[in-house]
């Protein structure tokens, strides 16, 4: 009898440790705290790291335990926040504004060094020991044309000196006349050739210029804030912001109701030369098919062989603004290999609710493999249940970063700008 | 000469035609159907995307402001002097009378007392 109950007990451990429980997510009964202004599943606990920090957008922690923020609109004259908190209590206590006279939005650390993604450049400065960079920033890649929509330069780094920058196309679905109704897709689509990609540059390499030393790594893809390295599959990996007004721009293809829906956002794995079908297709979630664009002579309804499938794909504009995979393991093991995607929420979804403004978790194995359907990691950022105009929102998750500690940071640049941090409790 | 003025017949013809059975919609119908996906309904913009129109020096202005906008979208605003992410499209293909019923719209909406404009205002901004 006792040596029956020792084999089932050995065999349930056994099964737990090869079948690793998926996440369960937030609990969509439990209330938001209205004051941290987020909802967290079991276990994690959060702390407003810092407020009134400005427009603040992706964010990176240093091993020292500096936290360095890219500002899209310079605060004082500055273009980035550096951020830390002494005493251990989940709060920054110091806070060091830098970057004078730049904007930007990617940031992150690679050997020994601080790279800043202003709209037109990748910067970097040497890293400090503490506080913010002493030194003149560097020029690292450069030649980006001057556009106003999807400008921002979201970046990461292979490990191996590689560094992978999103060059988003300025344009929504390479219409002829921009966003005009009737207004047919070029063929071949020339913005391709210089945006609408992931160039690949020599991290160390100074005075790199996008056309001559840049690398196309990857095209077909209209605006990629939200890139990360999977260190565990060794692999580049996006979720682009799929394309806006499908009903506006097509009434007699879409409903109000499909267009809020369609396209899915969509999250992939990207080899060298991949092609994620932008202008020429997207990806309906619910037909599971990759459709012809309606600027190209879709209908809604013609499946389309440009582009390859994602992973896994949420629902259309809820804006994935960045990515992020665990570098170590405090977290329980069920998310150790996954991703987090930060989504700043949805414009695009009216005369429906708009919708997105959360954490989402999408479970993957070792090799990069996804295992299950995403959960929400957190939400509650918006302050309300029903969001109609994306204004009303209190807060939209912008960037995500880890420290050494395995501590999570979600940023947010309404309401004049936060960060919170999050930490695991559980057991 | 005689081919332009038969084809600026037919467009008022089929201009008035296409509303032939249907009520003439309305400033509120025409800004639902090309400008609220990216102003929103209620006119409040999305941050650092697309501008809110609500109490807006451009809406209680000049008369041409609102038109030009609408003419000639904001390519003429520098993108280092926009605090926006989007640009603005042209929506000249929409007739005089749809853009001065739109702006009409935007001038007396959203808090602000511009007043309205007319189809003979907008053809006068119309580059010759």
């Amino acid at each position: 009898m006792i040596r029956n109950i020792f084999a089932v007990a050995l065999l349930c451990l056994g099964s737990a440790a090869f079948a690793t429980p998926a996440p369960m997510g937030v609990d969509a009964t439990a209330p938001v705290d209205k004051e941290l202004g987020l909802r967290l599943p079991d276990g994690f606990k959060a702390t407003v790291f810092a407020d009134d920090i400005g427009s603040i957008r992706h964010i990176i922690v240093a091993e020292n335990g500096w936290l360095y923020g890219a500002l899209m609109r310079p605060k004082g004259g500055m273009g980035a926040v550096a951020l830390r908190d002494h005493d251990g209590d989940g709060i920054a206590e110091e806070r060091i504004f830098f970057a004078k006279g730049l904007r930007g939005t990617g940031i992150g650390i690679y050997d020994g060094y601080l790279y800043y993604g202003t709209d037109v450049s990748i910067l970097r400065w040497k890293l400090p020991i503490s506080g913010e960079p002493k030194t003149e920033p560097e020029l690292i890649a450069y030649g980006f044309a001057e556009k106003r929509q999807h400008a921002a330069k979201s970046f990461t780094f292979d490990g191996k000196g590689g560094l992978y920058v999103n060059v988003g196309a300025p344009s929504n679905a390479c219409m002829t006349r921009m966003r005009t109704k009737g207004s047919p897709g070029m063929d071949p689509c020339p913005i391709l050739e210089e945006f609408g990609g992931i160039w690949k540059f020599d991290a160390r390499k100074p005075n790199q210029q996008q056309n001559i030393d840049g690398i196309r790594y990857a095209t077909g893809i209209r605006n990629a804030m939200a890139i990360d390295w999977n260190p565990h599959a060794d692999s580049l990996y996006i979720i682009p912001h799929g394309r806006d007004q499908l009903g506006e721009l097509f009434p007699e293809l879409f409903s109000p109701a499909e267009s809020a829906e369609l396209p899915a956002e969509e999250f992939h794995r990207v080899a060298e030369g991949a092609d994620m079908g932008w202008p020429y297709s997207y990806y309906d979630h619910r037909k599971g098919e990759r459709m012809v664009m309606p600027e190209y002579g879709g209908d809604g309804e013609t499946v389309s062989d440009k582009g390859q499938k994602p992973l896994i794909a949420f629902p259309g504009h809820w804006a994935p603004n960045d990515l992020l995979f665990l570098r170590t393991k405090v977290l329980p093991e069920s998310y150790r290999n996954g991703a987090f995607i930060g989504f700043h929420g949805s414009w695009n979804r009216a005369p429906l609710p708009q919708q997105g403004y959360r954490v989402a978790f999408v479970p993957m194995d070792a090799e990069g493999n996804v295992t299950g359907d995403w959960i929400t990691f957190a939400d509650g950022f918006a302050g309300l249940d029903v969001i109609i105009s994306p204004r009303d929102a209190k807060h939209r998750p912008m960037g995500l970063a880890e420290d050494k500690d395995g501590a999570l940071y979600v940023s947010s640049l309404m309401s004049g700008g936060r960060v919170w941090k999050i930490i695991y409790e559980g057991k | 000469m005689k081919v332009s003025k038969a084809l600026a017949a037919l467009t008022v013809f089929v201009g008035t035609s296409a509303y032939a059975n249907e009520p003439a919609p309305t400033g509120e119908a025409l800004y639902g159907a090309n400008c609220s996906s990216c102003h929103q309904a209620d006119g409040g913009g999305v941050p650092m995307l697309q501008p809110e129109l609500i109490e807006k020096p451009r809406a209680n202005g000049p008369k041409g402001g609102v038109i030009d906008m609408i003419l000639f979208g904001s390519a003429s605003i520098a993108v280092s002097e926009s605090d926006y992410g989007n640009e603005m499209p042209s929506f000249a293909q929409l007739t005089d009378l749809e853009i001065a019923m739109i702006a009409t719209y935007v001038r007396t909406h959203f808090e602000n007392n511009g007043g309205p404009v007319t189809s003979d205002d907008v053809k006068s901004r119309r580059p010759k």
